[in-house]
């Protein structure tokens, strides 16, 4: 409506913003959309697991490096902390799927929603015990002055944001639909006891989703701290809004959760723009707009509708 | 199942029955019990623990003086998560089990609206650090804060951002809970009475971290300036954002600010913006030794609330001090009535945070301070009261 | 100690009665679903809205809040006729966190993050109820348990209630069996969102005031952990499970050791209880009552030997 008034590079900078954010949306999504891929439950925790891989990133290149020094020193460092927050989510993930979801694989649907409500409750109330309640800063490994053109900004650290996100999809993408282990993950999801008796190790292949999901958690979660900082409930609404994300463009669909993840951050940011409503009302368009998307189309916007047969 | 629950009924009964003890006297061997209530958990949580970390220091320290009549005092820390429904017992149990002689708390305005009631009724005398609501005062007598409320804050600020600063035309960005709004909507009234303009009024929800699309709008508004009355992890976003954005105005916020975990998040950025805070007296010792002794029994720095909690603990503690007696057996003998009233009277204490008097209702009396971050530094600036309508300076 | 006690009873009474409701919609008929909360927000607002603003006593308040918090089962409801599993558990999901954004938002209605307060007590025949009583509240509000409990005993144990049953068991079986669907999934919302709209207009009546924090995604969970843990589909079970979260949750202050131990400790204990209880009694502590058809048929056959 009032859209024609807006000036256009105001305009182009609400597409960036919705791109950013929604780019922070997607690398989380990625994550989720595998583990609900293979198991088909939502594993709540997801959004904790990004948050604790965020604090093991933190905790490691505060331990090596001085940020505020610069230099490639300082992005070495970022990189040796992004790998060990993803090596140490891995196996968090792994851990809690073996504890906490393992023995519920047979169990009715709500148990293992419950159990990963559980966990994570557990999990962001232990974050807080021992890192504390407060904000911390993460330190941008690379000099991250805005960009500015014809009106409109966009910092490094954003562009890299979006970029990891494309990459991360790719890579999952080809490993998934090429590899030998992305093939039996595929098997694995459509049918547990089948992909049994055709040799799959079907609990080594869940492990390993978990460890991958829980891994691109990390990475989500340092990238989201660089831009939000740290904070113990900093996976909460981040969480849920990704998971609306991977439902919108379709759950277990790769590219899907990417492109779920940037519609959801534009929708945010255009939304109210449009209907020219306060800010603060937001949530109730992201979140009215999923459920009209699960009505009208319930399997997702990248995913053919199946009927189910008697 | 029934076995469980008659099991655990009992107990609870038993309970009940041992805890059964007289409101108004320590036994010798006992502690004078007061309260904490805050958020400890959730998005708030660092707040709630930054002011009972202030309140344990000023426990520690009447008890280092020789507590009251060498009776040591003792706080108990109940969490509320901010909410209503989690405070209630929370006060039930202080008020009941604890029968405690004051509470320092509670941190939300709509928490101490709500517990208010149950403190009056007990006779526990209330001093809120942080709830800045208008209504609080006047929803007892038993019930103080040594925070300045909204209204006083915010039109001090209008007033000085319209007269002093001459800014013309401000846009607005706060949170959606009760301290911020409060502030906006005051500030907004008076700063438009002022003849100034307020040109956006952008909102964002509790647990936003990305304000850039309210940020973009109200650069498309152009204003001079920008106030912020929020919390410090909301305000480091919005500035850093607005620096992305390439956002030229002057920044303005409120005691919120006042933490000092901004000059670690926000660093640089944080330089120049100015805010208000209850004024300290420019010599005070008092904060200087607070402050060294909350770093070094904590590891961290006490915020403005902190140092209102610090005060509030201390005014209550010495008006039981100042009232209780000796009585048979080597118990105290504490008149709640008599607490209360002491603590009425105080005027011109000399607090951490300032200059300390009640209002016959038992709001705060307090000076404003105009204070800038500079040098990841906190700087008093200036000093106003309140005279009629006018602002005055104190020099 | 007495009235901390007498407390913990009117909340898990006001608890209680929207876990009956829920109970109704995931336990009876299989919907999942995750905005308890958000009727109880509707229904606590909605309350306190027509006793300040429009000074309505509370009776009448109670039932209209009641009937609007119904109105929002039914919009609710609807998609449910579409939606299975784990999508309606999300679009629940996401029709809570409207509702939680729409009370924050709308400030000329719900006076925003600042809530409602001055809300006035019931008034009965001339009998003020206040806050400080708390013996006779807690006598109000368990005969209002009384009173719902039978009521969803009434529904479960007839034609509805086995209609519902049989949705949850097939639902496709349950259709070709001639049972319309929508109604009685409709129904279920309508009637779970009606209780939880009483509750709200009693939890906004007895703490006087209302704020936007509390129906959060926290609150519904904590109320299907009611559900749950007591036994899904059986009604004394969600009163039992009621009873059991909320004096979990206060245990730490019941033992006077919440100001020893640390807060969010608290909160890891109720986490780890939940994770336990699903690995190791995943039906609940009591379990769902089931109709013991050997027993039936030997009743049967002896009454025919003879």
């Amino acid at each position: 409506m009032n859209l024609f008034n807006i000036p256009h590079n105001e305009l182009l900078q609400h597409l960036l913003n919705g791109l950013t954010l929604g780019a922070i949306y997607s690398l989380i999504a990625l994550g989720y959309t595998m583990v609900y891929g293979i198991l088909k439950f939502i594993n709540f925790a997801h959004g904790e697991i990004l948050m604790l891989g965020a604090y093991a990133g933190y905790y490691v290149y505060y331990l090596i490096c001085d940020p505020s020094q610069g230099g490639s020193f300082v992005i070495f460092a970022f990189i040796i902390s992004l790998l060990t927050a993803m090596v140490i989510s891995a196996s968090l993930g792994v851990f809690i799927e073996r504890v906490a979801y393992r023995p519920l694989r047979k169990a009715p649907r709500l148990a293992p929603l419950l159990s990963a409500i559980g966990v994570s409750i557990i999990l962001m109330n232990l974050a807080a015990l021992f890192f504390g309640t407060k904000s911390r800063k993460f330190d941008y490994p690379i000099d991250n002055t805005t960009i500015q053109l014809d009106g409109t900004s966009i910092t490094p650290n954003q562009i890299m944001i979006l970029a990891v996100g494309l990459i991360m999809m790719t890579a999952l993408k080809l490993f998934i639909d090429k590899s030998r282990l992305g093939k039996a993950m595929r098997a694995t999801s459509q049918n547990q006891s089948v992909a049994a008796l055709m040799g799959i190790n079907v609990n080594f292949i869940i492990s390993l989703t978990f460890a991958i999901g829980s891994a691109l958690a990390a990475v989500a979660g340092i990238m989201m701290s660089l831009e939000f900082k740290l904070y113990p409930t900093m996976g909460q609404m981040a969480g849920l809004k990704a998971f609306i994300a991977a439902v919108v463009g379709g759950i277990g669909n790769i590219s899907g959760a990417m492109l779920g993840g940037i519609l959801l951050g534009l929708l945010e940011t255009f939304g109210v723009v449009i209907l020219g409503i306060p800010q603060g009302l937001k949530d109730t368009i992201a979140f009215s707009v999923l459920i009209i998307i699960l009505l009208v189309k319930p399997s997702g916007l990248l995913i053919k509708n199946i009927r189910e047969k008697v | 199942m029934k076995k469980l629950l008659s099991v655990l009924i009992s107990l609870m009964l038993l309970f009940a029955l041992a805890c059964g003890k007289e409101s108004d006297v320590v036994k010798s061997g006992e502690t004078i019990k007061i309260g904490f209530l805050g958020p400890m958990t959730g998005d708030a949580g660092n707040y709630g623990k930054l002011m009972s970390q202030a309140v344990k220091v000023a426990v520690e320290e009447f008890n280092a003086a020789g507590g009251a009549e060498g009776f040591n005092a003792e706080v108990l820390v109940e969490d509320t998560e901010g909410k209503v429904e989690k405070a209630n017992p929370a006060i039930e149990k202080l008020a009941g089990v604890d029968k405690v002689f004051g509470i320092v708390g509670s941190v939300f305005s709509s928490v101490s609206l709500a517990v208010a009631p149950k403190a009056e009724a007990s006779k526990i005398v209330m001093i809120s650090p942080s709830s800045t609501h208008k209504d609080l005062p006047e929803k007892g007598k038993f019930i103080f804060r040594d925070v300045m409320s909204d209204a006083l804050q915010a039109i001090v600020f209008g007033k000085y951002l319209a007269k002093v600063e001459n800014v013309k035309t401000v846009a607005i960005l706060y949170i959606k809970n009760d301290y911020s709004q409060g502030l906006a909507m005051d500030f907004k009234a008076q700063f438009e009475k002022e003849g100034g303009k307020v040109v956006a009024v952008e909102t964002a929800l509790q647990g936003d971290k990305d304000f850039k699309t309210q940020l973009t709008k109200i650069k498309g508004a152009n204003p001079e300036a920008i106030y912020f009355p929020n919390y410090v992890a909301e305000i480091a976003q919005m500035l850093e954002q607005s620096k992305q954005l390439g956002i030229k105005a002057k920044f303005y916020s409120a005691d919120g600010f006042s933490n000092p975990q901004i000059l670690e998040l926000a660093g640089d950025l944080a330089n120049g913006v100015i805010y208000t805070q209850a004024a300290e007296q420019p010599t005070s010792q008092k904060r200087k030794d607070f402050e060294a002794k909350y770093l070094a029994k904590w590891g961290e720095k006490p915020d403005a609330f902190s140092l209102n909690a610090y005060d509030g603990a201390l005014i209550m503690l010495n008006a039981i001090k100042a009232t209780s007696s000796k009585a048979m057996g080597g118990n105290l003998k504490i008149d709640r009535d008599k607490v209360r009233d002491f603590v009425a009277k105080t005027k011109d204490y000399d607090g951490a945070s300032g200059k300390i008097t009640f209002t016959a209702n038992g709001d705060l009396v307090a000076n404003i301070g105009i204070y800038t971050a500079e040098n990841r530094k906190f700087k008093q600036l200036k000093m106003f009261k309140l005279d009629g309508e006018n602002l005055v300076e104190i020099k | 100690m007495l009235n901390f006690i007498l407390l913990i009873f009117i909340y898990i009474g006001i608890y209680a009665i929207s876990a009956l409701g829920l109970n109704l919609i995931v336990g009876y008929t299989g919907l999942l679903s995750l905005c308890q909360a958000a009727f109880l927000g509707i229904g606590a607002y909605s309350a306190a809205v027509l006793m300040t603003a429009f000074h309505f006593g509370f009776w009448e308040a109670m039932l209209i809040s009641g009937i609007i918090t119904a109105l929002c089962g039914m919009l609710i409801g609807i998609p449910t006729l579409r939606l299975k599993g784990d999508y309606l558990a999300i679009a629940t999901l996401g029709f809570g966190e409207i509702v939680r954004n729409i009370i924050v938002n709308w400030d000329s209605v719900t006076k925003g993050p600042m809530g409602i307060n001055g809300i006035p007590g019931p008034n009965l025949f001339g009998f003020m109820f206040s806050s400080m009583d708390k013996i006779s509240w807690v006598i109000l509000i368990w005969v209002i348990v009384g009173i719902s409990y039978y009521f969803v005993r009434r529904i479960v144990r007839s034609r509805v209630g086995r209609a519902l049953e049989a949705i949850r068991e097939d639902e496709i079986a349950a259709s070709a069996m001639g049972i319309n669907t929508a109604k009685y999934k409709i129904g279920a919302f309508t009637t779970g969102a009606f209780l939880a709209g009483i509750a709200g207009s009693l939890f906004a009546s007895y703490n006087q005031s209302v704020a936007p924090l509390t129906f959060d995604f926290m609150m519904s969970i904590m109320i299907l952990c009611m559900v749950v843990l007591g036994g899904l589909g059986n009604n004394y079970a969600t009163v039992a499970g009621a009873i059991i979260i909320v004096i979990t949750s206060e245990i730490p202050r019941l033992f006077g050791i919440s100001h020893i131990i640390p807060p969010q400790l608290n909160q890891v204990i109720f986490g780890l209880i939940l994770v336990l209880m699903m690995i190791y009694r995943p039906q609940g502590i009591i379990g769902r009552v089931k109709l013991n058809y050997a027993k039936i048929l030997k009743k049967e056959i002896l009454h025919l030997e003879k």
